[in-house]
């Protein structure tokens, strides 16, 4: 194993063509120490935390640009999102623990690929979009088709994630909701997760989004969910209904920190608390 | 309130100057590693080493290699330093292994395999209490019944607790020098009790050494009990890897490894049954199994065991009651000390009892617990007479302190208009200070103070200050008994060869035992002395000093113990505690959430006000986590492997603690250590049963846990 912490990014590209092994990412680096024994022996080690051009936080047409090397405490402490998406910012108040959120970075989360992260559902819902760049190319993909599987992503090779785009109006004039439920406050990893956004007029839902963690693969948006919600009114909504649909697109599983019953009912409960229903 | 008076290792430990055990380093110190079973039960058969090592880099010890007694010096000597042919726990030791490089060192160890010959193996607290023919033997009976008609009202329960991890900050660590001219053993370690761990060494080298000297770290990061008799066993196998290496080892357990091999706290079974009269509301009669899985061999658990019998019986006047303890053997790792020692496992069962039957007979568990505790005059089962009513001004003065009758009312109003609820509970506990029944009398407690020239004064005791502060308090209590300059007076690095045997570090006794006999000691010198200010006396008496004064503690003639029977006086002084917890349950997560714990204690003296709060908060949240979050074990999920599955609160986890110090006129300081751990836990389930009426039957009220037992009522 090589570690290379490369000037800029133009001699990290460099590196990266001249390296043979496996080439991974280090951008913060807190889940690392747990991954050691399982990392493999022919990797080489790119450390990017320190590429301050990759660490901005800055509005770009209609945008905010999210650096992937940004901290959770540069997310927490940006006026941009203040300003713009405060729902997005204070849900991430408490994420893990301030020491880890002075070192951990959002690129990182989505990277990492835990199913349980808790940065994703919450990017799903405001429709981001990932900025991908490698030596001589550049796209922009939705954040939505980034996962395929469990720790599979829409990644070339010697690609990384440059920035998060979140649109600038994502939040405007939406009901919002986030809930993480873990095994304490702070410092704890999701068992379940629901985001959502909606609009309701004349008590019919008129914009909806629902994305869950820790229940799938990877966190994903429940779209046969989603339609199904689409301009209905919030009496018409029936609990069988609901919960035949929810039973298809969530495949909660029982392990150690928490039980498959309990993490189908508990995310149904908060999916029907967030639309405002009480069966 | 006097004011506190500061930690004197406050200051180093925030600019990190204070020394924990791995800080120290010697010339050419190697480093050394435990290997251990991963195999629940079984034989060994085959012990193979890596490829791609040069053996003869290693220090390699074995079963085999050991000089003295492969036998862990404890209560029941049952326990083996390292594993023979038969391994009967996952972290049973197999080998001591040491190597210069800590890296190469953790790749030879990781890359052992072992072949074992599987046999059945029992890891399941509840497969293991369940079943009587996993019980080791001996039990103890307590018999205060001269009734053996059952009447009135009958209410039975069985409750279940878990292991709880204590979760000391720094793990567990020794470095041993050997010294081949004086053939001496010399090891620094990070423990509660020197005096056990120099038996420990002493036991397993034999006579290849004349003496060990232990002693500890500068700075020793939390025990909680964890540090009590782990200790003996690592010092004893470092000890026998500097031998054979001829250099200096220093092991430091990795967390995962400090979680999975050591000891815990003793998982339970209690099955109480209860004959109540309706027409007075007092127990008439009461009949208790009290069962603690020990692990897989007894080691301290019979003492354990001793204080949970002692205890389970509650704060309560019962005419007829008969307590049965025995101790169950599976294959985990050997229980053993935890502050509380038995007891919150005794109070778990009992105090949820009391509410049961309060709801049974439908009355108030506040008045139920008025009409039934202990007044002067009664009677523990031993026997022993009560001598106070503190226990009731503690429960009158923490009901008065959370408002608990008008909380209740508006609480019952408020849980009929929504789905979550909140609720407000009660638990009472008390705690004997020190040793049980004769073990002052055996221990004969002795420490040593020395006067210099320059009239400071240095005072040695075995008793270590692992972060409770116990050296602060006890220099406190000999300064300010002769109103000495506070930075005269210090309490020296415990350290066998130079401090008298003062006994362990454990049972609630250095402030009550060690703090009480130095303040006697204090008294009696200066008598002897006729002084009125010891920095002038000793300017004008500069030849008689430096001088030495020792003292040895003789516990009260009036104590006395029948240990066959059980009759008599258990323990000479008992601190008295109230608890009322105010609870929110999530009806949509499940999640219990505790709002604010109220805590009433009477442990006497209170020496210094802030250590003591420190002490009762410290404790209180370690109970509440104990009744709410914290678990070791998950049927099919097996046991937890590291901090990141052990849910130990965080700062935004901790509810709002009121603590207030009653009777602290009291002359004699009682024990503190132990009682806040003891009965704020049960208030937790008392609150949640006021706030659902869903009763529940064990530890911890994890959301999933609750979902659960909702789940099989609304089946039934």
């Amino acid at each position: 194993m090589i570690f290379y912490r490369p000037n800029n990014l133009k001699n990290l590209f460099e590196l990266l063509e001249n390296s043979n092994a496996t080439n991974y990412f280090l951008a913060g680096g807190t889940d690392i120490n747990l991954q050691t024994k399982n990392i493999p022996k022919n990797v080489n080690i790119f450390y990017i935390s320190h590429l301050n051009v990759l660490r901005n936080i800055t509005e770009i047409n209609g945008h905010i640009s999210i650096g992937s090397t940004a901290t959770f405490s540069d997310i927490l402490h940006s006026d941009y999102l203040a300003k713009h998406l405060p729902f997005f910012q204070n849900s991430l108040k408490f994420f893990a623990s301030p020491i880890i959120q002075n070192l951990a970075t959002i690129g990182g989360n989505i990277v990492n690929g835990s199913p349980t992260n808790d940065v994703s559902p919450l990017l799903l819902i405001l429709d981001a979009k990932l900025e991908l760049i490698s030596k001589n190319n550049s796209r922009i993909i939705p954040f939505n088709s980034f996962y395929r599987g469990y720790k599979e992503f829409d990644l070339q090779k010697n690609e990384l994630v440059k920035a998060i785009l979140i649109p600038k109006n994502a939040e405007n004039n939406l009901e919002t909701f986030y809930q993480k439920v873990g095994a304490r406050n702070s410092l704890t990893i999701s068992k379940i997760t629901v985001a959502g956004l909606k609009f309701i007029e004349n008590n019919r839902i008129k914009k909806i989004k629902i994305a869950v963690g820790s229940v799938n693969e990877y966190p994903r948006r429940l779209v046969n969910l989603e339609n199904y919600l689409i301009t209905k009114r919030i009496n018409e909504i029936k609990k069988d209904e609901l919960t035949k649909i929810i039973a298809v697109e969530i495949t909660p599983i029982s392990d150690f920190r928490s039980d498959q019953n309990y993490r189908f009912v508990v995310c149904l409960n908060l999916i029907e608390k967030f639309l405002g229903i009480n069966f | 309130m006097k004011k506190a008076v500061k930690k004197f290792d406050a200051r180093p430990k925030l600019n990190g100057s204070w020394k924990f055990l791995d800080d120290y380093s010697y010339e050419n110190m190697i480093f050394g590693q435990l290997f251990y079973s991963t195999c629940h039960h079984g034989i060994i058969k085959n012990i193979i080493f890596p490829k791609n090592f040069d053996l003869n880099e290693f220090t390699i010890i074995s079963a085999k290699n050991i000089l003295g007694k492969n036998i862990v010096p404890e209560p029941v000597c049952d326990q083996p330093f390292m594993a023979e042919k038969e391994v009967m726990h996952f972290g049973q030791i197999i080998l001591g292994i040491a190597h210069s490089d800590k890296k190469t060192l953790r790749d030879f160890v990781e890359n052992i395999k072992v072949k074992y010959e599987k046999l059945s193996a029992i890891i399941d607290p509840k497969e293991c209490l369940d079943n009587e023919r996993n019980h080791f033997g001996k039990e103890i009976l307590i018999n205060h019944s001269n009734n053996e008609k059952n009447t009135g009202n009958y209410h039975k329960n069985i409750y279940y607790t878990q292991h709880q991890e204590q979760a000391y900050l720094e793990p567990q660590g020794a470095i041993a020098i050997y010294d081949e001219t004086k053939k001496t053993m010399f090891v620094r370690v990070t423990a509660q009790c020197p005096f056990f761990v120099k038996s420990g060494v002493e036991t397993i080298m034999g006579n290849a050494i004349n003496e060990a000297i232990i002693e500890t770290s500068e700075g020793i990061g939390g025990a909680f009990g964890g540090k009590e008799d782990f200790p003996n066993l690592l010092a004893g196998i470092t000890s026998l890897l500097a031998y054979k290496s001829g250099k200096p080892v220093k092991i430091v357990l990795t967390r995962n490894d400090d979680i999975q091999i050591t000891t815990k706290r003793h998982p339970s079974r209690i099955e109480i049954e209860t004959w109540t009269n309706p027409l007075t509301q007092k127990i008439e009669k009461c009949n208790i199994d009290y069962r603690l899985d020990a692990g897989a061999f007894q080691t301290l658990s019979p003492v354990v065991m001793a204080r949970g019998v002692l205890h389970v019986g509650g704060s309560y006047a019962i005419p007829n009651i008969k307590i049965r303890g025995r101790l169950f053997k599976s294959n985990t790792p050997s229980n053993g000390a935890f502050r509380g020692f038995g007891v919150p496992q005794a109070l778990a069962a009992m105090e949820a009892h009391i509410d049961q039957i309060a709801i049974d007979l439908k009355i108030d568990p506040y008045l139920f617990r008025k009409v039934n505790l202990f007044k002067i005059g009664d009677e523990f089962p031993t026997t022993q007479k009560i001598t106070e009513n503190n226990l009731i001004d503690c429960l009158e003065r923490v009901i008065k302190n959370s408002n608990y009758l008008s909380k209740k009312k508006e609480f019952a109003e408020w849980n009929k208009d929504n789905s979550n609820k909140k609720g407000i509970g009660i638990s009472v506990g008390f705690h004997g200070g020190g040793f049980t029944g004769n073990g002052e009398k055996v221990l004969k407690s002795e420490l040593k103070i020395i006067i210099e020239k320059n009239a400071n004064v240095k005072i040695f005791v075995a008793n270590t200050d692992m972060g409770q502060g116990a050296h602060t308090t006890l220099s406190q209590m000999f300064y300010e008994t002769i109103n000495h300059p506070k930075e005269k007076c210090r309490v020296q690095l415990p350290n066998t060869s130079k401090t008298p045997n003062s006994g362990p570090t454990v049972a609630s006794r250095t402030i009550y035992i060690i703090g009480n006999l130095l303040q006697k000691l204090a008294r009696e010198i200066q008598k002897k002395l006729n002084f009125e200010n010891l920095e002038s006396y000793v300017a004008t008496h500069q030849n008689e000093f430096p001088r030495e004064f020792r003292k040895v503690y003789i516990p009260d003639k009036s104590i006395v113990f029948d240990e066959n029977n059980y009759v008599g006086m258990a323990y000479k002084d008992y601190s008295w505690a109230a608890c009322v917890n105010e609870i929110y349950f999530h009806a949509d997560t499940y999640k219990l959430e505790i709002i604010k714990s109220w805590n009433v204690f009477d442990i006497g003296k209170v020496v210094n006000q802030k250590i003591a709060e420190g002490q009762a908060e410290g404790g209180i949240l370690q109970a509440l986590a104990y009744a709410n979050s914290e678990f070791f074990y998950k049927k099919k999920f097996g046991r937890v492997r590291n901090f990141t599955d052990y849910t130990l609160p965080t700062t935004l986890d901790v509810p709002e603690i009121d603590v207030e110090f009653i009777h602290t006129d009291n002359k004699i300081a009682k024990g503190l250590g132990e009682i806040p751990m003891d009965f704020p836990a049960p208030a937790v389930r008392n609150a949640f049963l006021n706030a659902t009426g869903i009763f529940v039957d064990e530890y911890p009220l994890t959301p999933e846990n609750i979902f659960n037992i909702i789940r099989s009522k609304n089946e039934n």
